[in-house]
């Protein structure tokens, strides 16, 4: 036991240490803010038509819960998994291999490891919603168990479940990060669907990890009982510019936590158990070894003996071709997208050549608003390593040391993710031109620089993939519902085109000036 | 060609300094750092390849300062890093294409250049595999090819050797010798024979100060005389290491054949004195700096 301690502390640490951890907390913080908007906001979190609640302890308490139980639940999945991929990455793996720690042992610490992670940034939301009820309260009294006990039972077990469901993904699709996020989103709209649908005046417990059907219920019955209405449904999620007259407002003095919905979150959290214990009979424990064919092996050993009698020639710098300088970066940008291209499995791309045919025939404005953000989140792995992978792969050494690294090596970088991004709008792109619909064109090329800037500048200040690939899909989320204020590639539409143009105009220059100027100090301070 | 190194001085924080006031003068030839880990090898080599700044110092190469203007070495420098990595999707060709791009490589004659490097180091039948398969010495020798890309007048190797089988070691040394005749080598290694071997000059460091600098004949003076060999019971060995520092022992049945560096004037009894070697040199400088 004392070994799987030390394990889900190292690990933990080793998570939170870093600067994308210390972002993420800052993004939480600014995020849980939002989850309780005052009365006068464009946008609201949980919305009753014609009703509003008034900011009471019990609802601001549960209020922030269950967002944090949605929300956290919704980009906690990307923030942790990858714990065991950095011990592959690290080769600590290899070493962990060779203890006596069972493959349940190492997959449950890696579980809890993942829950206090995401407990951690639960523990920020917690206290910015105590601070929320002071700054939004109008004269109701605190009660610290508004608070406390959502946060136990709506966040605690959806959290622990999502922290398993990062760790069975994993294990049986460790090497396809893509696929466990097409995977994890499919389940969640599933949930989430299955969620909204049930119309009842009881809650699904069952089929809702967050708690948000027995929140709405609640809710529901509330204002169905004081004002004698018989409200079917409580809109939940930012919504943006869908706000309702507000005629009256409701008292609502919280949840009743029943034992039926206590059972429930034990079975959550049982359920990941389990389904952690079940995965460890599939895990790998860092053995990558596939067994070769007979054919294989003997062309294998073929091939080392043949090695083995080339003689060296050495290296005579008199017979070696000159040196012809060429400082372009065309061949930067050649093997950027190959490396562009190549990450990833190659099936994957039919998935992208299925979406990208799809573009060609659907209504365009559907292309553009649905399609197109799903088709270029697809390539989300690909753009975050954009300017990470050097310093993953360790070969910023040779880039650093090389000739005006800033001026031909990052441009080539942004250059070549742009030209994926520009390529796989195409469809859009020439229907649009076509339509002499050159205000639309403007948007997709100003949210292809923008997202590919976006993923460079959070690669060089994170030194990481992760902040990106969630802020990312937020963006995505956003973008599929029409949410102005993320609209980053004119899916949506604006008041002003040439104010739109000149917002993603100033993010893009903003997005670039941050990349370079700390690149700039990066490349001079290893 | 010289590098002139004054008063380098790299402060990593309160505590930790990587150099300390480390002047050098490395001309043409193959300079050899020795010194045990921390000694601050990595960290000067960092610096002169431009991609750390000391905290204070200069570095002229031919007059030009190359902290002000990294550009200026950039173009002519082959750096080997000791921790480097490669993109595991390219493969070797792809990849010295990349690496050539980046040190503004180009023309028609670069493939060629390529095919003669990769034959160089023993690689032109491994050249279409994704460099992901390749062992740790085929990384290796992929890396010294790199560094050779540009026709470099800078060469900096930090721990070559590292997992080199002893053939390819021996390999690695006839090259560095081939390419030194017209450039600065500037090489760092733990393993003293591979230095011996292949260094004009060897510089020794600890604690990011510089201890001596010599040809290696100098070097090797500094530890004659002091250096004996003596066959002592097993049970004698423990009481020999408190008084001598004890370079290497080799156990012969009963008895183990010692070789020592006095650390006083008394020569233990029986003791032969023998010619010293770069390595007990290096040892006797690094401790009697403690």
């Amino acid at each position: 036991m004392r070994y799987i301690y030390s394990i889900i502390k190292a690990d933990y640490l080793q998570r939170t240490r870093s600067y994308a951890f210390l972002i993420t907390l800052a993004v939480t913080i600014y995020a849980a803010y939002s989850f309780v908007p005052p009365p006068t906001a464009n946008y609201t979190t949980l919305n009753v038509p014609g009703y509003r609640a008034v900011f009471n302890s019990a609802w601001v308490g549960h209020l922030s819960a269950i967002m944090t139980s949605v929300m956290l639940s919704l980009y906690g999945f990307f923030l942790v998994n990858t714990g065991i991929k950095k011990d592959i990455d690290t080769e600590v793996g290899l070493i962990i291999a060779t203890t006596p720690i069972t493959n349940f042992g190492y997959l449950l610490s890696k579980l809890i490891s993942n829950f206090l992670v995401l407990l951690t940034i639960a523990g920020c939301t917690f206290l910015v919603s105590i601070g929320m009820f002071f700054l939004r309260s109008t004269g109701y009294p605190f009660h610290i168990a508004d608070f406390v006990l959502p946060y136990l039972l709506f966040v605690v077990p959806a959290l622990f479940f999502i922290s398993a469901l990062a760790i069975v993904a994993e294990v049986f699709l460790g090497k396809y990060s893509i696929v466990q996020y097409v995977l994890f989103i499919f389940l969640f709209g599933v949930i989430t669907g299955g969620i909204s649908s049930n119309k009842g005046n009881t809650p699904v417990v069952f089929i809702d990890p967050y708690g948000v059907s027995t929140m709405t219920t609640s809710i529901k019955n509330t204002i169905n009982t004081q004002f004698h209405e018989n409200i079917k449904e409580v809109s939940f999620g930012f919504i943006f510019g869908e706000k309702h007259k507000v005629n009256k407002t409701f008292l609502w003095e919280g949840v009743t936590w029943t034992n039926i919905y206590l059972f429930s979150r034990v079975l959550w959290i049982c359920l990941g158990i389990g389904l952690v214990y079940l995965s460890s009979f599939f895990f790998h424990r860092f053995d990558f070894e596939r067994p070769m064919s007979k054919k294989k092996k003997i062309k294998s050993h073929e091939h080392q003996h043949e090695t083995l009698t080339i003689a060296p020639a050495g290296i005579s710098r008199a017979l070696l071709p000159p040196v012809v300088a060429d400082y372009g970066i065309f061949p930067f940008i050649k093997t950027e997208l190959l490396l562009l291209v190549r990450k990833g499995s190659k099936w994957f791309w039919l998935i992208n050549a299925g979406v990208f045919v799809s573009m060609i025939f659907v209504p365009l404005d559907i292309a553009h608003a649905y399609i197109l953000p799903v088709l270029w989140f697809l390539q989300v792995t690909r753009w975050s390593e954009l300017a990470t992978k050097e310093k993953t792969n360790r070969l910023h050494y040779f880039t650093y040391s090389s000739y005006k690294p800033l001026q031909r090596m990052l441009p080539a970088q942004i250059l070549a993710g742009v030209i994926l991004a520009v390529a796989l709008a195409l469809p859009i792109i020439v229907r649009y031109l076509i339509a002499l619909d050159i205000y639309s064109v403007i948007n997709i090329f100003g949210g292809a620089i923008f997202i590919v800037l976006l993923a460079v500048c959070l690669g060089i200040i994170s030194g990481g993939k992760k902040l990106f690939e969630i802020i990312f899909f937020i963006l995505t989320y956003a973008a599929i519902e029409k949410i102005p204020v993320t609209d980053y590639l004119g899916g949506v539409s604006h008041g002003s085109h040439s104010g739109y143009m000149a917002t993603i105009l100033m993010l893009i220059v903003f997005l670039g000036l941050i990349s370079f100027s700390v690149r700039n100090y990066q490349s001079r301070h290893l | 060609m010289s590098l002139i190194i004054t008063d380098l001085t790299k402060q990593y924080n309160k505590h930790k300094t990587g150099l300390a006031d480390y002047s050098i003068t490395i001309d043409r030839g193959i300079l050899g750092l020795l010194g045990p880990n921390g000694a601050g090898k990595s960290t000067l080599m960092k610096i002169i390849a431009t991609i750390s700044k000391p905290t204070k110092g200069t570095l002229l190469l031919d007059g030009e300062d190359i902290v002000k203007n990294p550009d200026s070495i950039r173009k002519i420098l082959g750096y080997l890093p000791q921790d480097f990595g490669v993109y595991p999707n390219l493969n070797a060709y792809e990849f010295l294409e990349y690496i050539a791009a980046m040190k503004g490589v180009g023309g028609t004659g670069l493939r060629k250049r390529i095919d003669m490097l990769l034959e160089g180091v023993n690689l032109t039948s491994d050249a279409k595999r994704p460099i992901g398969t390749y062992s740790g010495g085929m990384k290796q020798r992929i890396g010294i090819a790199q560094a050779l890309l540009n026709d470099p007048k800078i060469l900096i190797f930090d721990e070559p050797t590292v997992g080199l089988d002893p053939e390819e070691r021996v390999r690695f040394r006839q090259l560095i010798s081939d390419l030194a005749d017209d450039c600065i080598i500037i090489l760092s290694s733990h393993i003293v024979s591979d230095i011996e071997t292949i260094a004009d000059e060897v510089a020794i460091m600890k604690n990011g100060i510089l201890i001596d600098k010599a040809i290696q004949s100098d070097i090797i003076k500094k530890a004659e005389g002091k250096v004996f060999e003596i066959l002592v019971d097993n049970d004698q060995l423990t009481a020999l290491k408190t008084k001598h520092q004890v370079i290497n022992t080799s156990r012969q049945k009963d008895k183990t054949k010692v070789r020592y560096i006095i650390k006083s004037h008394s020569i233990e009894p029986g003791s032969i004195a023998v010619n010293a070697t770069l390595e007990d040199a290096y040892l006797f400088l690094t401790q009697s700096n403690n």
